[in-house]
């Protein structure tokens, strides 16, 4: 099954210049739905407003981490099965094993490039 | 108290024993015997007493000396604060340049590139611009030095002093917010990037969540 290029995705990071660098990339990949936010709390609030077709989050932010967004996102019931993606420069095997126990589709560890997100977001929609 | 001092005294109270009648001017001799032989042992322990003393006060001025070298407010009001400012700066050269590299970059995917002429103008154009842009890493690099010298200067400071003055590390006290910090940083399991050859690679990420 192709990728339904036209889902909305949210792309979650407190670095303005890591969103503009994914957004370029999710353009290049066809993508041309993309929303951001800033850290966890305000995905949050926009995923309740939206339904986001994926999710691609960094780990480190303030207040509410993506950690505690992927939990978040799990436990509730209207959000739970959205795909979420983790890009984070967090590499330690703990950080892994603990965002795939939380029910992460897929971990990208920085820095990384097109070809890695296309794989990986590839593989989250069983292309 | 020496031995002859000793036998002096216990004459003089064995002579006071003996007698029937005994006069104030006997009892004061006696006490002027006892006091004179003990003035020699009360000379000693003022001159021990006196020697610590003495170097209590050396200990301290010189604690008190190293405490300059430190020169903490020199480093709290000069060189902390200015590492701070070139490291802010560092932060937002690097974050200027990306942006340029950035806009170059969708300046050039943005095109049209019909008219082939003006659009190898435009990408030579964008190219010259991305170029400018990497100008930051030179400055950048200064900046660094320049807070790694505060880090060489500090370090060299504190670590005379801790030498001075003979220092054990012994567990500090952590302030409420070192304490919430460091909960944080556990409960989120927040290491931060790894350096060079440490941490987990894209392909051992792949198996563990494949596993």
């Amino acid at each position: 099954m192709a990728i339904d290029l036209s889902m909305p995705v949210l792309v979650v990071d407190d670095y303005k210049t890591m969103i503009r660098i994914i957004r370029n990339l999710l353009k290049q990949l066809g993508f041309s739905d993309v929303d951001d936010a800033a850290d966890g709390t305000e995905a949050l609030t926009k995923m309740h407003q939206r339904k986001y077709g994926l999710v691609i989050s960094d780990w480190n932010m303030e207040p509410m981490t993506g950690y505690e967004l992927l939990k978040e996102v799990r436990t509730d019931e209207g959000l739970a099965r959205t795909a979420f993606i983790m890009v984070t420069a967090e590499s330690k095997t703990e950080n892994v094993i603990a965002a795939k126990k939380a029910g992460v589709n897929n971990y990208i560890v920085k820095p990384f490039n097109a070809a890695t997100l296309k794989s990986k977001i590839d593989a989250v929609f069983g292309e | 108290m020496s031995s002859k001092k000793h036998a002096e005294v216990l004459k003089a109270a064995d002579g006071l024993s003996k007698k029937s009648d005994i006069s104030l001017v006997d009892v004061l001799t006696l006490a002027e015997t006892s006091i004179r032989s003990m003035k020699s042992f009360v000379d000693t322990l003022d001159s021990a007493v006196y020697k610590e003393f003495r170097e209590i006060a050396e200990y301290i001025q010189n604690t008190k000396t190293e405490i300059g070298h430190l020169q903490a407010n020199d480093m709290r009001s000069k060189h902390i604060p200015e590492a701070g400012l070139e490291l802010s700066a560092v932060i937002s050269s690097t974050e200027d340049a990306t942006t340029k590299i950035m806009e170059c970059a969708e300046t050039v995917l943005d095109a049209d590139s019909s008219d082939s002429e003006a659009y190898q103008q435009l990408v030579n154009d964008n190219m010259m611009l991305i170029f400018e842009a990497c100008s930051f890493q030179d400055l950048t690099g200064q900046r660094i030095s320049k807070v790694d010298e505060t880090l060489e200067y500090i370090d060299e400071r504190i670590s005379r002093f801790a030498a001075a003055i003979g220092a054990k590390d012994t567990k500090a006290p952590v302030s409420a917010k070192e304490k919430k910090r460091q909960k944080r940083k556990k409960d989120q399991i927040l290491n931060g990037p790894a350096h060079e050859g440490e941490g987990v690679s894209q392909d051992d990420i792949d198996a563990l969540l494949n596993a």
